[in-house]
């Protein structure tokens, strides 16, 4: 029994480390809406996605979109740009949703439905895995 | 009939309200158990007799945007301390004035303390609850109005919120000064303020009120002083609109997978019986991937000055008596109290944790009060 167990732990292990090689090589693009003509500073991207800058330069209201939890591409943002755990996002914005002061992003299942919003509105930004990006938005930065 | 027509009423309201607004519910919950390591020592609740409902709490938030920048928002909670007597915590309605500026009506939180906002939400921190000695106003919630003005200056983001209301509802203050005693907050005045830039936060807070508290214990010695013509001194004992001031500093670092926390609080009542209470406390934590280490020492003092200074001593026996009984009651307030928490917390779970704390107490007047608290606790939001 306890063979089957600790075989188990390695296959687990094993899977643990090939996922996060993996992830850690993709990498997430930025992205707006290709009309979007305002400047984004690097330092301001972070701030964005956690709500606290609203507007982009230019005076436009932002939305920002997210990919659904447990997305690659989602962890490896929130700990590129983010500099946080999944865990502690998630707190972050349990902690504005209980207290009214804010609600966290809407959440989209793949890079393609992220893509078809920012496409489609002017003051949408979002990530996408980089390979995923195509003409129909503008790529900001990519981490 | 009469009720039939009023209920067919409401559900088309709602059939009527919800074609126009989507509700969303949300909620948190922590179930906690504890218990103290020593034989007769009672601590936050706790005995030496494992406990659930202590601590343990269930919440549900309903929220809705009704356009124009207004919302409407009600967080139920029930405590297993109160026999899950459900309690609206919040109901507000919100109105987003622009990008900066939000105005709430209705109940909602004072924001006493850097967790404040989200006080029962645990998973929002690294505690089961954050530290008892700081987190101890007897009042959390306050009907009234508030404003929140938050804004980008350069890399700095800056929060106020200043609000004003009462509290009138059927608080009960329980202490060894006042024994179970209803207690009312009036003309609840202040606000806080937070500057956060990239690893570091700072928050400042000051509020004021008007407090009555029906200390029925202590009514014997107003009566005796007002008899003996002390009408001062009388006026001291009793908590009849007298001015209450609460001072709040914080901070909060952030160096990668390291934070440290602190708090300092003051709570003040001039002219009554009531003590002074200086309270702080510091966090140091670690993350670990999935698991998170802390450590918080904090001090509680508490001190309420004599108050019968001005008079002589050995004019008459009853008169020595109430001096005796008045200093009893100014010297029983006095706390110095420290304690250890050793916690951790492991993120299982998208959005659930498990903690472990061990509190050791030792009080600094008395060492027969020292005692450990060992509580674990899963806290979920969802």
């Amino acid at each position: 029994m306890s063979v089957i167990k600790k075989s188990n732990i390695k296959f687990l292990v094993g899977l643990f480390c090939l996922f996060t090689t993996t992830v850690s090589f993709a990498e997430v693009a930025v992205i707006v809406n290709k009309a979007n003509n305002a400047t984004i500073a690097d330092s301001d991207i972070s701030r964005v996605f956690l709500g606290k800058v609203k507007a982009f330069s230019n005076g436009d209201k932002i939305t920002v979109i997210n990919l659904k939890f447990k997305k690659p591409a989602r962890n490896e943002f929130e700990d590129k740009v983010l500099n946080k755990s999944a865990s502690q996002v998630k707190a972050y914005w349990s902690k504005l949703m209980f207290s009214g002061k804010g609600k966290p992003p809407k959440e989209f299942a793949s890079d393609k439905d992220v893509l078809a919003f920012v496409a489609a509105n002017q003051g949408a930004i979002g990530y996408i895995e980089a390979a995923s990006a195509d003409g129909s938005v503008k790529v900001i930065k990519t981490f | 009939m009469k009720k039939l027509t009023q209920s067919l009423l409401f559900s088309s309201m709602l059939v009527t309200y919800s074609a126009h607004a989507d509700i969303a519910f949300n909620g948190f919950a922590s179930i906690v158990g504890g218990v103290t390591t020593s034989n007769d020592e009672q601590l936050d609740g706790y005995d030496n007799t494992l406990s659930f409902d202590e601590g343990s709490l269930f919440a549900i938030q309903a929220s809705s945007e009704l356009g124009e920048g207004l919302s409407v928002t009600a967080q139920i909670l029930s405590r297993g301390e109160n026999d899950w007597k459900p309690d609206f915590e919040w109901a507000y309605v919100a109105y987003e004035a622009n990008d900066n500026l939000r105005l709430l009506a209705g109940r909602q939180r004072i924001p006493f303390y850097m967790y404040s906002d989200f006080l029962d939400v645990s998973y929002a921190y690294p505690w089961i609850s954050p530290p008892a000695g700081v987190y101890s106003t007897v009042i959390n919630t306050f009907d009234g109005i508030g404003a929140i003005y938050s804004t980008n200056l350069d890399e700095f983001d800056v929060v106020v919120h200043g609000i004003y209301g009462n509290s009138d509802g059927e608080i009960s203050v329980d202490t060894e000064l006042t024994g179970k005693a209803d207690a009312i907050f009036d003309n609840i005045t202040g606000a806080s303020m937070a500057v956060t830039r990239d690893w570091l936060t700072l928050r400042a807070a000051y509020f004021q009120a008007d407090s009555t508290i029906g200390l029925l214990r202590l009514q014997p010695l107003v009566d005796g002083w007002s008899a003996a013509g002390f009408n001062d001194i009388a006026d001291n004992i009793s908590v009849f609109e007298d001015k209450s001031e609460f001072v709040e500093f914080g901070f909060q670092a952030i160096f990668d997978t390291v934070q440290v926390i602190g708090e300092y609080t003051e709570l003040t009542t001039a002219n009554t019986t009531v003590g002074d209470e200086d309270s702080y406390y510091i966090m140091v934590s670690k993350q670990f991937d999935t698991i998170l280490a802390s450590i918080t020492y904090a001090v509680d003092e508490d001190h309420a000055d004599a108050i019968t200074g001005g008079v002589p001593t050995g004019v008459s026996p009853q008169l020595d008596a109430l001096i005796a009984l008045t200093n009893g009651a100014t010297d029983a307030q006095e706390v110095d109290v420290t304690s250890i928490t050793l916690g951790l917390r492991w993120d299982f779970h998208d959005s659930a944790a498990l903690k472990f704390e061990y509190i050791d107490y030792s009080d600094d007047l008395n060492s027969d009060n020292d005692t450990g608290l060992l509580k674990a606790a899963l806290v979920t939001v969802f």
